[in-house]
């Protein structure tokens, strides 16, 4: 066969795949970009909004969503003053435990 | 979880983060980050330095058009149709400025790769891999970009601005390069 068929015929049979592995640095940059994407069309979807999709809250979240606060108060992004964003951003199985923590469940343990 | 259901959770998923649903979106990281990030590192090789770019510019090319998500195929196969965009953009801007050779015979025959027949599969994927890695980055593009994103020779001459005729020339001179190497390889392997 001549060596076009021969590539194709290759290549078909070859998936070349990698590894799915991904960073948490990555995953926790990617999220807090979208964040902010998010933020430019509008206020965030307000926290006893999100509660009731049954996606859980993180300890912070729910102590503001309990407040008889505001929907502008419920729609603000807290992550950004939290500690967990600042670790999970920087360093590779950030030392962060939260439950409902976005950026601990992308640690990878 | 059947098809149907997955399909629903999907398009759940896509209507959360059109309600700018934080949590939403972290699960839309967490599920998909994976398979994109396989799917661009394969296609990239051995240029990882570019692959976490690609993979969080396709992240917020999917988040500005979910709303054109309906929930007709699975987000996962939908996501990775945008990374397939990236990859081809990252491919244009590589082949671009490269030097288009003179002409070339292509006029060699090689014996059937026998894939089907193989009893390692896994041993023809690394030898192709290690190959691509090794050859000159322009070779290695245009050989992707033909044969694992299955583009016609046109198709990258309207990209790229070369004519139809230079992607020839320089698919020709890739396939060379790359049969002649995995010869050798195929000799090494004898000896």
């Amino acid at each position: 066969m001549n060596i076009d068929e021969w590539m194709e015929r290759l290549a078909a049979g070859t998936a070349l795949e990698e590894t799915e592995q991904v960073s948490s640095r990555l995953k926790s940059k990617i999220y807090s970009s979208l964040i902010l994407a998010l933020e430019e069309g509008g206020p965030l979807l307000p926290l006893p909004e999100t509660k009731k999709t049954g996606r859980a809250l993180c300890v912070f979240e729910q102590l503001v969503e309990i407040l008889p606060a505001p929907d502008a108060v419920q729609s603000l992004q807290y992550c950004k003053v939290c500690h967990a964003k600042a670790l999970g951003e920087r360093i590779e199985n950030a030392p962060i435990y939260w439950s409902g923590c976005p950026y601990c469940e992308f640690q990878n343990r | 979880m059947p098809e149907t259901n997955s399909l629903a959770a999907d398009l759940l998923l896509a209507e959360a983060m059109l309600a700018r649903d934080r949590k939403a979106a972290a699960e839309f990281v967490q599920r998909f980050s994976g398979p994109l990030a396989g799917y661009v590192r394969s296609r990239l090789q051995p240029r990882w330095e570019d692959v976490d770019d690609i993979v969080q510019d396709t992240f917020l090319t999917a988040l500005r058009s979910i709303n054109n998500y309906r929930g007709e195929a699975p987000m996962r196969a939908w996501i990775l149709g945008i990374a397939r965009h990236k990859v081809e953009e990252h491919y244009r801007e590589r082949l671009r400025h490269s030097v288009v050779p003179e002409e070339t015979a292509d006029t060699e025959l090689m014996e059937d790769p026998g894939l089907d027949a193989l009893l390692d599969r896994t041993s023809a994927e690394e030898r192709t891999a290690s190959i691509l890695r090794a050859l000159p980055e322009h070779y290695r593009v245009v050989l992707l970009w033909r044969y694992w994103e299955q583009r016609s020779a046109a198709e990258m001459a309207a990209v790229t601005g070369k004519t139809v005729k230079g992607v020839e020339r320089l698919l020709a001179r890739a396939r060379e390069e790359f049969g002649a190497r995995w010869r050798g390889k195929q000799k090494e392997a004898a000896a």
